[in-house]
Parts: C-alpha cells; structure tokens; sequence
C-alpha cells in the first residue's frame, strides 16, 4: 500500500511540476519599434487590397528599400531604420493606380508631401472660380451678336453696326 | 480610369502633351470652319459639366465598382468640341478631385478624345454604313456603337500604356494580372455607356434632333 501511494505521489508531482517540453504555454516578447502603418483605399472606398506597396529610403530613391503587399483591408506596415532619419517615400501601386506617400521619420520638421496634392488651392478656389466663369461666360454668349460670322461681317443689318 | 501622377514615365508625359495638343489644335481648327464657331458653346459646356461630374458617379458591377467615362457620348453629341471638353473636363478633374493628375494630363486626354473623335467619325456614318437599317434603329445602333467604342478604346489604350510601362522595381507579373482584372470590370461599363450613349441621342433625335447634326 506504502509502495502504491509513494508510486501516485511520484505521478502528481511529475504532472504538476512544469516542463517546458511537455506543457503547450506561450511564451510571448515585446519589443517597442518605430512602425509606420499605411491605409490604401480607392477614392470610392475600397480597400486597395494585394496592391504592391515599395519603401524607398531617404536619398535611394532609385531602388526600393523594402516591397511588399497590403493586406485585404488595404494596410502594410514597416519598421524604417532609426538610422536613416528623413523623408521616406512610400509608393503603393495596382493596375496603373497608385499613388505615393512621404512618411518623415527622426528629427524632421515636416514632410513636403504630407498635404495631397489635390487639397488647399484646387479644392478651395477653382470651384468658385468655376461658378464665377459660368455666371460670367453665360453672360458673354447671350450678349454675343446672334448672327453667323460670315453674315455679321458683310451684313449691313447686323446688330451693332449702322 | 485616369492615369496619376508618377505612374508613367516622364517621356510618356511629354508625348501625351504633345498629341493632346496637336489634337486640340486640329479640334479648333475644324470648329473654326463653321459659320458660326460659337453655336454649340452651351451645349458643349453642359457635356463638359456632365464628363466632369460622371468619374464621381460609381456603377457597382460585380466584381468591382466601376465609374462613369462619358467620352463616347461626348465624341457622339458634340462631335470636335468633344476634345476641348474632355481636355477642360480632366483638368478639372485632377484639380477639384484628384482624379488623374497634372503631369498625365495630356496622357489622359489624348486616351479618352482621341477614342471619342473616332465614336463622333462612327455615329456620321451612319446614314452610309447603316443604310440597310430604318430608323430610329439606324441611329440607335451607331449611338450605342458610338458609346461603346469611346470607353472600349479608352480601356484598351490605358492597359497598353500601363503593361508597356512596368517599372523595373514593381512585380509585373502581378501587375499584370490586377490590369486583366480592371480591364473585365469594364466589360460590362463598355455595354452601359453604349446603351446610355443611345437612350440620350434617341431622346434629343425625339425632341431636338437639329442637335445631332454636328
């Protein structure tokens, strides 16, 4: 009976003691990383999803520092290197769309591309401009003379000549 | 389906310019021989508010959403004051919506006017090509052709400047794939711009057909 209990108590404790071979735990790391996240979406909403994205670093603008693809809701992230500090310019691309993002990373002020470049003056002016030229180019028709030209330049009853 | 900037190369660019202008010119010119150039300014500047409004309005055709072209029906209706519009269309466009861009300016003209000057040389011969045919059929058909042809030929010239140039760093093989992708999306845009194309000239031959005598 001795020999029994001593035999179980050998077992529990084998199953309790924790062996990293046996038990199914996760080990999980963390690491604080400079990331940058970027978002694709068509200007109807979709997500540009598999489109190809290319890293380019600070002054190699002729080959790409990393490439990838984004997911299905149009995202792709990357660590730049802490050891480049500057503009980084991010392209991502699908069927002949695509379009190009600068991402300033370290001790940089402001990124020259950070505004799209449809924003401020395009958006703002040329609407009203527009407006304006309608009113005004409106105007201009119905006061031109309502003859053909060949007739208003040898008529002698065209409007606006004795 | 406009071309943005930075897709193409610069030399591209230039060249679209130059065929933009070209075009533009040789549009003047013809308009210049009518007796009266300016008859047709309202109507043109109504099809030019209407191209530049239709890249905004988006059809859902499974398996993607696809956006209006209009430039077959411009080149239909409007006949040489389709190209100017279309020129003063995208310019708005890329201005006010980002549609295209500055640099792909003269690219994109010339791919959706140049389509749209041969739909307007289709729908004319009409009454040669179609004599077999009565109306309103005769003029239905070659509206709906017209239309049709405008964005077809439009899609095929934007897939063959894209695949011609692939850069380098970019993957082609699924680049080209994407395109065969956007390029079936707009199989059934071809049929919906043909049959709009169509509806509306078989509505102004109905009600004013002295505007389709271009």
């Amino acid at each position: 009976m001795r020999r029994i209990l001593s035999l179980l108590a050998a077992i529990a404790a084998t199953l309790i003691t924790p062996r990293p071979g046996w038990s199914h735990g996760v080990q999980l790391e963390y690491q604080l990383v400079n990331q940058v996240q970027i978002q694709a979406r068509y200007d109807s909403g979709t997500p540009m999803a598999q489109a190809q994205v290319l890293v380019y670093a600070p002054g190699a603008a002729s080959s790409p520092w990393s490439r990838g693809t984004t997911d299905a809701q149009g995202r792709f992230s990357f660590s730049p290197d802490a050891n480049q500090p500057g503009y980084w310019q991010v392209m991502v691309r699908q069927a002949g769309h695509g379009q190009s993002v600068t991402v300033p990373v370290g001790k940089v002020t402001a990124a020259p591309g950070a505004k799209p470049p449809t924003a401020g003056l395009g958006q703002r002016w040329l609407p009203i401009a527009a407006v304006i030229w309608g009113f005004v180019g409106t105007a201009l028709f119905f006061s031109r003379r309502s003859q053909p030209r060949h007739a208003d330049s040898r008529g002698p009853d065209s409007r606006g000549k004795p | 389906m406009h071309i943005p900037d930075g897709i193409l190369p610069a030399q591209v660019c230039v060249a679209g310019y130059a065929v933009t202008g070209l075009a533009t010119w040789y549009s003047l010119g013809q308009i210049n021989r009518r007796p009266d150039p300016s008859a047709d300014i309202p109507k043109a500047s109504l099809l030019t508010a209407a191209f530049f409004v239709a890249s905004s309005i988006y059809i859902p055709l499974p398996p993607a959403s696809v956006h209006l072209t209009l430039n077959g029906l411009l080149g239909v209706v409007l006949g040489y004051f389709a190209f100017p519009a279309i020129v003063i269309g995208l310019f708005f466009q890329a201005l006010a919506l980002g549609h295209g861009g500055l640099t792909s300016l003269g690219v994109n003209a010339a791919m959706m006017g140049l389509p749209a000057l041969l739909a307007y040389h289709l729908f004319q011969a009409r009454n040669s090509l179609g004599r077999p045919l009565r109306e309103p059929a005769r003029t239905g058909l070659f509206a709906f052709l017209g239309g049709a042809l405008g964005v077809g030929l439009a899609v095929l010239i934007f897939l063959s400047l894209i695949i011609l140039n692939i850069p380098a760093e970019v993957e082609a093989k699924a680049e080209r794939a994407a395109l065969l992708a956007l390029s079936l999306s707009h199989l059934p845009l071809i049929g919906v711009e043909g049959l709009f194309t169509a509806l509306l000239v078989l509505f102004l031959r109905r009600v004013k057909p002295e505007l389709l005598e271009g």
